[in-house]
């Protein structure tokens, strides 16, 4: 791996292994994944149930930890860090946007938002968190209640919340798979948006062949291995592949 | 305002009813801790206030330095003080006035015949002191005693007795005496000081009535000059005392008199209600507890997503013990503020139920607001501790979970560190009781087999619940076999919610065996101590009352239907350098007329040098029949005895006898406690009975009781006792109730979905709210059953272990029926609190309740 591609990788995992149980009922969901997460794009993993995608995603991410290998937050390698500082990794340098329960119920619109800075005890960057609202165009709900939105407004808050402290990556797990096509496009459309304008990172996890359509790259894992990357992809493309894939499930990567 | 800070200010007005439990816990709990002090603070200040007024004219008291404690006893008994010495302290330079101050015990009887007083504080009698001054009474109304039989009388008692001015009444001194009322008076404006009552009579019959020898004074009260303070006046009087006397400041005899009723009455009133809020403070401790970890458990989700954005663990505990720190304080203020107000009615109710509790301001001071403020916060914080650490201890990937409902069930270290702290503690009591007697080591045991149910709780849950609970699937088909399983789904909480009633109950099953164990001996010792057909006494209590008069015992002896008759005094005398108290009586009838167990020697005749003792006292003082020792007197004579009988049995005979020859010269007033008659063969129990009555009618007119009254009502405090504690104990089984409700309605909340999809399927309003009720009812089964045992068991540990500390045997009684009414308290106790959380449950809307999230 080259100096060049290194500064350009925002995250990647060296031969990922995670496996759940022992003995018997061990379950291996992640089997020797390498991959890296460009800096400045927005990246989807796709795969089938079961395929570890979202195991993927939650090691990646600092959300749980790996049995074996390496993950890499820019530089930092993550096994090496404990609970306090991966705490403080995921606060200052990570945005989740999660399928659901993303909102803290009892905090307004705003205070949401605001969460994660807030619980650095860092000043809110006014200006930005400003820019942010409009993109998401949440102006006049500021003060509103999670219960008082609409499931597509409650992600487009995710969304905010998820930029506001400007992270290094963003890790959405199934962020439209309880919305409606319309909100999920409009959610979509805004991580797009964001990354393109922003230059930040985003890294997705959907199995919605239109919602991996408005990444830049996707990445295709299946039985918890690498078996694809692709760029520019179009939903059409996508769901080929799916479809392939199918057919070529328990050969392992080629 | 930092981010935790807000988060549970939030998750607090967001959850107001979730708390509502917590709460009431607390609020309680406080202001039972905080009342009880500001009661005891007001006790104290108005007795302060009461001796200091009453004292306010007394510059110094002069009185004998020799006096005799016996223990058990606060003042002792004094020497008396030549009368005279007023009239040579009164010339003296620095003296306005000196006075012979007479006291003595003296009870009045009311208009309706029966007794004013007696159940606690003082009756006294005393010569009135014409010098208003120097008299803690003032003239209220009618005059002086003028002449013999004339007596001024406290409003307080006057009233009680329903006594006016002009009427004729007795005054049990004990010896009655006929007298009657001339004036009514006050002290310090108020109708008497708190209940005590006082009778003044002539200097003369002062003399004649309450001292033994004529010319003697309790003490001789000393009014200074103009311009003499109270140290200079003692300084003066020191040196011409003679010797054995003394002179202290009246502020120093107030005091004295102050010390003494706290450290008599007060100190162990408010170490008994405190102990109370104690035990509620403990049952509330349960309740928090279980309200926090189930709040928390729900909030599993909420918690793990703080901590995927970046919460540290920190801050997510600190979130949630922020929470319970401002129900805490919140709680704890209103406690305080129901602390004041419970103070303020007792003060009310007490004086109407005929308990002393003086007029005045309520003291509240800095302590009995800081302290139960404290309390409050370090019970409430305390107990939320472990659930806010496992708050913080949220996996953040809990986030992306369905919510996680608490069902951990017992592991397996739980299982058997209960178990080894079980054995151990048993052990330790077991020892502590069986082994080698020790109070503590008994003590720590108890305290341990309470830690060990609490830990084995979870453990126990599960075999206990399905045990009580299997009679229910019969019962109450498939509505009952649900609510079973619901109160076996998580065994942590089911034990956490039954342990606070399980400590209640305990408390009071341990109570209800104590007492009638008590009883069960007291029983025992009347019916093998009292030889007599009758006992003659008069019921009192505390300081009160003025006994029995020394010749009424002859008096019935001299009935043809009497066969012995014969009457113990009371005596005190210092042996070995100890106070002791001495049975003063005919020695050779004691022995017919009660049983002494085992008599080595002979009573017959003890003469004027002569003592009989126990068994006991004996080996303390390694004296034997034949041996001499020496008893000191409260007129300071020193005499040789002649141990003549070592016997057994202490029960009513007291530990050392005397006759009253030889207490004759060294008595003060003199009044007999007991009297016991036996009848001469052929004489009914009835003529018997009638002819006591009839002579007791002439000395006062005490109670004359068969063998078995008098055992019933020498076990009567006994039941008053327990009537009390059983209140007291309401407030802990109370906050135990509130705990299950809460923990029901958090548990109906939380399984919302469920109650949605089973009403759904057909299960009806009616069913539901079964359902719920009949789970409040097995944890409160549960509950309650280990209470009983653990009850019961500590019960029967507190009766061996006192049976180890004292002389005398104790029997262990377990009354089936009174625990069988604490099983059924506490099983109806469940199902009060299952009430409201089965409505709430039962209003659910089914659509609703599906698409909960």
């Amino acid at each position: 791996m080259t100096t060049a591609t290194l500064t350009d990788t925002a995250a990647r995992v060296e031969n990922a292994v995670k496996v759940y149980g022992s003995g018997d009922t061990a379950v291996r969901a992640l089997d020797g994944v390498s991959v890296d997460f460009r800096a400045g794009r927005f990246t989807a993993i796709m795969g089938p149930s079961g395929s570890g995608k979202s195991t993927l995603m939650h090691c990646a991410a600092g959300l749980d930890t790996l049995t074996g290998g390496a993950a890499y937050l820019g530089d930092t390698e993550l096994s090496a860090l404990d609970d306090k500082r991966l705490t403080l990794l995921r606060r200052d340098r990570i945005g989740f946007v999660f399928q659901a329960f993303n909102l803290v119920p009892t905090l307004t619109v705003a205070e949401n938002i605001t969460l994660p800075i807030d619980l650095a005890g860092a000043r809110a960057d006014t200006e930005w968190l400003d820019a942010l609202v409009d993109v998401v165009g949440l102006r006049d709900r500021l003060h509103h209640r999670p219960a008082e939105l609409s499931g597509g407004q409650q992600q487009r808050v995710a969304v905010a919340r998820a930029f506001a402290g400007r992270p290094d990556v963003v890790f959405a797990d199934e962020p439209t798979g309880n919305l409606d096509s319309r909100s999920g496009a409009e959610v979509l459309g805004l991580l797009g948006d964001a990354v393109r304008r922003t230059a930040r990172t985003v890294v997705m996890v959907t199995h919605d062949p239109v919602a991996a359509a408005h990444a830049d790259e996707v990445v295709f894992l299946a039985d918890g291995r690498l078996v694809d990357r692709m760029a520019h992809p179009t939903a059409e493309k996508v769901l080929d592949r799916m479809k392939a894939f199918d057919g070529t499930r328990g050969d392992g990567s080629s | 305002m930092n981010a935790s800070a807000r988060l549970s200010l939030r998750s607090l007005r967001a959850h107001k009813r979730r708390f509502a439990g917590t709460f009431t816990a607390v609020v309680l709990g406080v202001a039972f801790l905080a009342g009880t002090l500001v009661m005891g603070d007001t006790l104290r200040a108005s007795f302060d206030s009461m001796f200091a007024g009453a004292s306010s004219g007394t510059d110094a008291v002069v009185r004998s330095t020799n006096v005799i404690t016996t223990p058990g006893e606060s003042q002792g008994t004094r020497q008396p003080v030549r009368a005279s010495l007023a009239d040579d302290l009164a010339g003296q330079p620095g003296v306005a006035a000196a006075t012979p101050n007479i006291q003595g015990a003296g009870q009045l009887i009311g208009a309706n015949g029966k007794p004013i007083g007696g159940q606690g504080p003082p009756t006294l009698a005393g010569n009135w002191i014409d010098d208003p001054e120097l008299n803690a009474y003032q003239l209220a109304e009618g005059r002086a005693p003028r002449k013999a039989g004339e007596v001024v009388v406290n409003r307080g008692a006057a009233k009680t007795g329903d006594l006016e001015i002009g009427d004729t009444t007795t005054l049990r001194t004990p010896d009655p005496v006929q007298v009657t009322v001339v004036g009514l008076a006050t002290s310090g404006g108020e109708d008497g000081m708190a209940q005590v009552t006082f009778t003044g009579m002539t200097r003369a019959d002062a003399e004649k009535y309450l001292t033994p020898k004529p010319g003697e004074a309790s003490t001789i009260q000393v009014r200074a000059g103009p311009g003499v303070s109270q140290q200079e006046l003692v300084d003066t009087l020191k040196d011409r005392l003679p010797r054995g006397v003394e002179a202290i400041t009246g502020t120093e005899a107030a005091q004295e008199n102050t010390d003494m009723i706290s450290g008599q009455f007060l100190n162990l009133f408010t170490t008994f209600l405190l102990v109370f809020s104690g035990i509620a403070l403990l049952v509330a401790t349960f309740s928090i507890h279980n309200t926090f970890a189930i709040v928390v458990a729900q909030r599993t989700r909420e918690n793990a997503l703080l901590r995927a954005l970046g919460a540290s663990r920190r801050q997510v505990t600190a979130a949630t013990l922020a929470e319970a720190g401002c129900v805490a304080v919140l709680a704890s203020a209103a406690g305080l503020a129901g602390g004041i107000g419970i103070a303020a009615g007792l003060q009310a109710l007490f004086p109407a139920i005929g308990f002393p509790f003086p007029d005045g301001e309520l003291v509240i001071s800095a302590l009995s607001m800081l302290l139960p403020l404290a309390v409050g916060v370090v019970v409430c914080l305390g107990s939320a501790l472990l659930p806010a650490l496992r708050a913080g201890r949220t996996a953040p990937l809990a986030a992306l979970r369905e919510t996680a409902v608490d069902d951990s069930g017992a592991s397996r270290r739980r299982a058997v560190v209960g178990t080894v702290l079980g054995a151990a503690a048993l052990a330790a009591t077991l020892a502590g009781v069986l082994v080698s007697p020790s109070l503590t080591l008994a003590g720590v045991g108890a305290v341990l087999v309470l830690a060990s149910f609490v830990v084995l709780g979870p453990v126990a849950s599960t075999s206990t619940v399905r045990v009580l609970g299997s009679p229910l699937d019969r019962l109450r088909g498939v509505t009952g076999s649900l609510a079973r399983r619901n109160a076996l789904r998580s065994p942590k909480r089911t034990a956490a919610t039954a342990g606070a009633l399980m400590i209640g109950v305990a408390v009071v099953s341990l109570f209800t065996v104590f007492g009638a164990s008590l009883k069960a001996t007291m029983d025992q010792t009347v019916s093998r101590s009292f030889a007599g057909d009758v006992a003659v006494s008069t019921p009192s209590f505390g300081a009160g009352g003025s006994g029995l008069s020394p010749k009424l015992a002859p008096a019935l002896a001299r009935r043809p239907e009497v066969a012995t008759a014969v009457g113990l005094g009371k005596g005190v005398a210092a042996v070995d350098g100890k106070g002791r108290a001495l049975t003063v009586t005919d020695p050779a009838a004691l022995a017919r007329a009660f049983d002494l167990g085992t008599v080595r020697g002979s009573l017959d005749d003890l003469g004027t040098h002569g003592i009989a003792l126990t068994e006991n006292e004996a080996d303390a003082l390694h004296l034997k029949v034949g041996d001499t020792t020496r008893l000191a007197f409260t007129d300071g004579t020193r005499e040789p005895f002649t141990v003549r009988a070592v016997y057994d049995r202490s029960e009513l005979a007291g530990d050392y006898v005397i006759t009253r020859e030889a207490w004759a010269p060294h008595r003060a007033q003199d009044s007999d406690t007991l009297v016991s008659v036996t009848f001469k063969d052929g004489v009914s129990a009835a003529d018997g009975k009638a002819a006591v009555e009839k002579v007791a009618a002439a000395y006062g007119d005490p109670e004359v009781q068969t063998r078995d009254a008098y055992a019933q009502s020498a076990a009567g405090g006994i039941d008053m006792m327990l009537t009390l504690v059983y209140a007291l104990l309401a407030l802990a089984v109370l906050i135990a109730l509130l705990g299950i409700a809460n923990t029901l309605t958090l548990a109906v909340h939380e399984r919302t979905r469920e109650l949605g999809l089973l009403r759904a399927v057909g299960q009806t309003r009616a069913q539901l709210r079964a359902m719920v009720r009949w789970e409040s009812v097995l944890v409160a089964a549960f509950g309650t059953a280990g209470g009983l045992v653990l009850g019961g068991f500590l019960g029967w540990v507190l009766v061996r272990a006192s049976d180890g500390a004292s002389d005398s045997d104790f029997a262990f009684a377990l009354p089936p029926l009174q625990l069988v009414v604490v099983a059924l308290v506490g099983l109806a106790a469940g199902a009060l609190a299952g009430l409201r959380p089965a409505r709430r449950a039962a209003r659910l809307d089914v659509l609703r309740a599906i698409a909960t999230e």
